[in-house]
């Protein structure tokens, strides 16, 4: 923890991100408690200017921007985290047993891998999005399914060079069950690079489900998600443009503040880097 | 030889001379060339192949002619193109056509009888959109060299309106049979524009055909230019770089904002045309086991909803209110829908409820509706409406292959839905729509079996006295909403931006295409 | 090496299968069918099924794969079953579209990436080297599309000073030669046509080349500072070597092994993710073809144009490792 700490004040830029990253999580738990609703309609109030009632004005509906904002950051930051969380798992499990065992099963393995990659990956979501039906739920398990071919490698790679290391061998050697040598060994040691590219993974994941969202393939209205919103409100951007353009700062901040935070990441898990002063 | 200098500036201005023609009469033809800006590239560039796209459709109606087209500036009557004359026999069934002399197509080779049946023996054969259309023909006979009899199955006096679509235009024989397949992409016919080029996804560019048979055209070309999205189009138009843009580009989204913004600029001027396209939240009207099938039920919806509050609120006087089954614009329409319609009422939409024995809460329903923004707004405020009144509704917007399916399945109890027609005359949304026979055929209203309403729309579809046609239309009408098979909410006009300088565009309604012979640019 | 290349090409082909048995069975199983789509709201079930015979929607799904996995043998990659017109010509029209716009993106990302990620290494933790992460991480987290729009309405509108649509201005009617506009007009000596090309190129380009530049800035700052930590950066120091010729001889040199690889990934990713330019800027390339395919549910166009990028990328990919061989000996000696 100390060491966490003395790692943040070394560089400004992880404690930009983990203070920008602390203030939109606890805007986006606490504020929609407090905020006016997002949904409810006033047709007399479209389009107003960010003023003292509503800081950041309303949308064509008549709905308060700002609350929009809170509210659909519930949603897209449980998109971020969920999506990554289910990438990383199902990805990182393939890519450990394959780079482990080996073999024609690590052929095997990969080439899927291979094919998924070669798929541009926001093609493979707008495919699995319109196969499983227009619905946060399926936008999110297609870009989960786009991304988790990025862990599997690396987490393939990672298990491929420990795997090699006299004290896993030795392990076999005395007779390990391969769980025991997986969940002991490997995915201790290799999870660095490995968090390092979830933290990262997260911004991708709202990035392209905004996308989707774009695409129409997302949240259904009247929900508030960023991405939808920012889609929705592109038509005024001319004359009104602070209800496409506030959700549009939420997503580059909050992909922002994750970036930063796994950046600095990638630096403490990389021992030649954390040694730079 | 050694050139001085004054020679060799009088060589060189020689020889400049060709370039300089060249580069004014360029600027000439761009002078008079009209730039479209459309949101997607035609599927299809001739009637044999076309299947009612849009933009190819428009594109067919300039190169190609009909044999009757709809006469502006009203488009309400139709008048001969190909043909100069036809006759109708008593019972409907026999069209005598006799064709306009001396018309040729771009090809050269001449427009005839022969032709014509060669023409539309073909798309019927290869277009399967057409073959509502031209099902009915029996058989085409040519009775002289400018003579043509199309002889029907049965009755159909609306046979004329279809005739006036663009999947009905004639084609060049000889180009056909001598480019196959290619054909879509080298149309030939005897328009006032001949096809010069398409890029996929960027431009088709049509030029003047000065031997067409009414006039020459005033422009010297036209070039559609392919712009997917919307702002992107209106940025071109204000800065020079488009002259219209295309109404069908105004239909997926709501364009209130930019109909103002545009009024405002001097150099743009808003062309607004109500159109026949209805705009509906419609029921299963065949499921007798949903929430909807009490009428109470139904009537309490359709007093949740508010409709001028749509109208004016949403689409800022962008689209018009229906009234019932038809659009208040067509010959069949009658002035007593205005009275029948619903109201906005939600003390009387909470009280058919507690009647037909529902709580406020306890009824959901999945509203399902197209994609796009448009849809969304709409089934937003029709969502508010509805939990106004106690009916909790869960919007699910669908890719449109996927809506289709679940349609025609009847698995939905409310949806969105709507029709644009494809041809000027009530049996366009009547027929197809409440006929019970064809409840499963497409995304109908899936009317209940109902024998007598059948027999009224069919004597209405084929009776051939015009007058007589427009009362039993309006005995339909007054039936149908007895039956209250849906909430009709508006109508979006036609809505083409153009800028100043471009003189002479009517828009048409039914089918929302526009004819660029009479168009000129100053 | 030639060995080597074999292999890695031999490798190719149960990969491409295994894509297009994946996109096959992925598009089949998106609901609702091409006909409906084809003849839209106002058609009947006798239309359709009319349609679906013509376009022989309805034979047995091995039956097709097969048909169509024959045709791709032979490089029959199918008809639209939107326009009639074959697959593989129609993607070839539209491909130096999106490569021009792709190749532009990598060109400006490597311009500007390369030596601002050195930069940023040669100082690290400076104000400089923060600047720079901070910029580059702001570049990959802004939405493209709204990045799009954006430098549309600065530059198209309120500056006035580039095109903001299309790939030329409408009335260049080109003969194209290689499809490379700027190319064509260099060499038919149309100069106003490059120009104009040009102008039409920088917009989207910018767009994919911030993304694209800002990882490579981050990737070069952190792979130069992996190497110049390394003990052979050290010696070389020590050997009294001028700083400038540790860090281009040395650590860039060294460093540019990953980022030579991530460009090769990104660039098969660039071409996939130009499909939110491509629409914006109606840019008519490959991207925006195989989204309006999806739409349309135009399978023989969704097939070929997802096998013809998964195969750019296993070459970009392939050209990668062998850049690799070219950059490290010892990747070199085990090739063979």
């Amino acid at each position: 923890m100390a060491e966490a700490l003395h790692f943040l004040r070394r560089n400004p830029l992880a404690a930009v991100g983990a203070a920008m990253l602390s203030a939109i999580l606890l805007a986006v738990l606490v504020g929609p408690w407090l905020s006016p609703s997002p949904i409810s309609i006033d047709m007399t109030r479209k389009l107003v200017p960010p003023g003292l009632a509503q800081p950041l004005g309303t949308d064509f509906f008549g709905r308060d921007v700002l609350a929009r904002v809170l509210h659909g950051g519930r949603a897209t930051l449980a998109i971020g985290i969920g999506v990554v969380t289910l990438a990383f798992l199902a990805g990182t499990a393939f890519g450990i047993v394959a780079g482990f065992l080996g073999g024609w099963v690590d052929l095997v393995m990969m080439r899927v891998v291979d094919a998924l990659l070669s798929l541009p990956s926001l093609v493979l979501a707008i495919a699995l999005a319109a196969a499983l039906g227009p619905s946060l739920q399926n936008a999110m398990l297609a870009v989960a399914i786009a991304l988790a071919p990025q862990f599997a490698r690396l987490a393939r790679a990672q298990a491929l060079s420990i795997s090699v290391l006299p004290y896993v061998e030795a392990a076999t050697a005395t007779g390990s069950t391969m769980m025991s040598i997986l969940w002991r060994h490997i995915l201790p040691n290799g999870i660095g690079p490995l968090l390092v590219q979830a933290s990262l993974a997260v911004g991708s994941a709202i990035l392209q489900t905004a996308s989707l969202g774009f695409l129409g393939l997302g949240a259904q209205p009247p929900a508030p998600e960023w991405g939808a919103d920012v889609s929705g409100n592109l038509q005024y951007l001319r004359e009104t443009p602070w209800a496409a353009l506030a959700p549009g700062a939420a997503i580059l901040l909050t992909v922002l503040s994750f970036n930063l935070i796994g950046d600095a990441l990638g630096d403490w898990f990389n021992p030649r880097r954390r040694r730079m002063e | 030889m050694k050139l001085g200098k004054r020679q060799a500036a009088a060589l060189l201005a020689l020889a400049a001379l060709p370039a300089q023609a060249q580069a004014q009469s360029a600027r000439e033809i761009r002078q008079r060339t009209l730039v479209i800006g459309v949101p997607a590239g035609p599927a299809n560039l001739e009637p044999g192949t076309n299947r009612a796209e849009p933009i190819g459709s428009e594109i067919i109606l300039n190169v190609f002619d009909t044999l009757v087209a709809w006469s502006p500036p009203a488009f309400s009557q139709l008048e001969g193109r190909l043909a100069a004359a036809w006759t109708v026999s008593a019972d409907g069934r026999v069209f005598d056509f006799t064709l306009r002399p001396n018309v040729k197509f771009h090809d050269g080779t001449s427009c005839d009888a022969a032709a014509v049946k060669f023409s539309l023996e073909r798309t019927k054969s290869i277009n399967p959109f057409m073959r509502a259309s031209f099902d009915p023909i029996e058989s085409i006979t040519v009775t002289g060299p400018l003579m043509l009899r199309i002889t029907l199955k049965e009755t159909m006096p609306v046979f004329l309106s279809l005739l006036a679509q663009p999947q009905a235009a004639i084609v060049s024989p000889t180009a056909a049979r001598l480019h196959g397949d290619a054909f879509s992409v080298n149309p030939v016919g005897t328009g006032p524009f001949r096809f010069r080029s398409y890029r996929p996804d960027t431009d088709v560019v049509l030029e003047a055909n000065p031997d067409y048979f009414r006039g020459a055209p005033q422009l010297a070309r036209i070039l559609y230019r392919v712009i997917p999205d919307a702002s992107t189009r209106r940025l071109e138009l204000e800065s020079g770089g488009l002259d219209i843009v295309h109404q069908s580009g105004q239909l997926a989204a709501i364009p209130t904002q930019d109909v103002r913004a545009l009024r405002a600029n001097p150099q743009i001027e808003v062309i607004e045309v109500p159109s026949q396209i209805i705009r509906q939240l419609e029921f299963n009207n065949s499921r007798g086991d949903s929430p909807v099938a009490d009428i109470r039920v139904r009537r309490a919806i359709l007093a949740a909803i508010d409709y001028d509050g749509l109208i004016e609120g949403i689409f800022g006087g962008t689209a018009e209110r229906v009234y019932g089954p038809l659009t208040s614009n067509n010959w069949a329409f009658d002035p007593r829908m205005r009275d029948l319609a619903p109201k906005h009422d939600p003390a009387l939409a909470r009280r058919l409820l507690a009647e037909a024995g529902v709580q406020p809460g306890q009824l959901k329903l999945t509203l399902y509706s197209f994609q796009g923004p448009l849809w969304g707004a709409v089934a937003t405020f029709v969502q508010a409406n509805l939990a106004a009144v106690g009916i909790e509704a869960q919007v699910a917007q669908t890719e449109f292959p996927a809506l289709r399916a679940l349609h025609v399945a009847g698995r939905h109890e409310v949806m969105l839905d709507g029709r644009q027609p494809w041809y000027n005359d009530p049996d366009a949304h009547i027929t197809i729509g409440y006929l019970s026979t064809l409840a499963d055929t497409a995304m109908t209203f899936r009317m209940p079996k109902d024998d007598a309403l059948d027999a009224l729309i069919t004597r209405a579809q084929t009776n051939v006295d015009f007058e007589q046609r427009r009362q039993l239309y309006h005995q339909v009408q007054a039936q149908i909403m007895e039956r209250a098979p849906a909430a009709f909410l508006f109508s979006p006009k036609l809505i083409v931006f153009r800028r100043r300088g471009v003189q002479g565009l009517v828009v048409n309604s039914a089918p929302p295409l526009n004819e660029y012979w009479g168009v000129s640019k100053s | 090496m030639g060995r080597y290349v074999l292999q890695r090409l031999a490798a190719l082909a149960p990969v491409l299968l295994l894509v297009l048995v994946i996109v096959f069975s992925l598009s089949r199983l998106i609901p609702g069918d091409p006909a409906t789509t084809l003849l839209g709201p106002g058609a009947t079930e006798t239309q359709i099924a009319a349609l679906r015979a013509q376009l022989r929607l309805d034979e047995p799904a091995h039956w097709q794969l097969l048909a169509y996995l024959g045709g791709v043998l032979q490089g029959d990659l199918g008809r639209s079953l939107k326009t009639g017109a074959p697959v593989l010509n129609e993607i070839l029209l539209r491909l130096p579209a999106t490569l021009e716009l792709t190749i532009a993106a990598t060109l400006v990302a490597v311009v500007i990436g390369v030596p601002v990620g050195v930069l940023s290494a040669v100082g690290p933790n400076s104000a400089l080297d923060h600047a720079v992460r901070l910029v580059s991480l702001a570049g990959v987290s802004m939405p493209a599309f709204l990045l799009a729009v954006l430098l549309q309405l600065v530059f198209g509108i309120h500056l006035g000073l580039l095109p903001i649509s299309g790939r030329s201005s409408p009335f260049f009617l080109d003969d194209p030669i290689t499809g490379f506009m700027v190319l064509d007009g260099l060499i038919s000596g149309d100069l106003e046509l490059a120009g104009d090309a040009l102008r039409h190129l920088l917009l989207p380009t910018a767009v994919l080349a911030a993304f694209l530049a800002a990882t490579l800035a981050r990737f070069v700052r952190n792979a130069m500072l992996d190497v110049m930590t390394e003990d052979y950066v050290r010696t070389a120091r020590s050997k009294g070597l001028p700083e400038r010729a540790v860090v281009f001889v040395h650590a860039l040199r060294n460093a540019l092994l990953p980022a030579v690889t991530i460009l090769g990934l990104k660039f098969a990713e660039l071409l996939g993710g130009a499909i939110l330019t491509e629409t914006v800027f109606a840019w008519p390339g490959v991207g925006r073809y195989m989204f309006d395919a999806i739409s349309n549910r135009d399978y023989p166009v969704v097939q070929g144009a997802t096998l013809v990028f998964a195969l750019l990328f296993m070459l970009v990919s392939l050209g990668v490792d062998l850049m690799h061989g070219v950059l490290d000996p010892r990747v070199r000696r085990r090739m063979g």
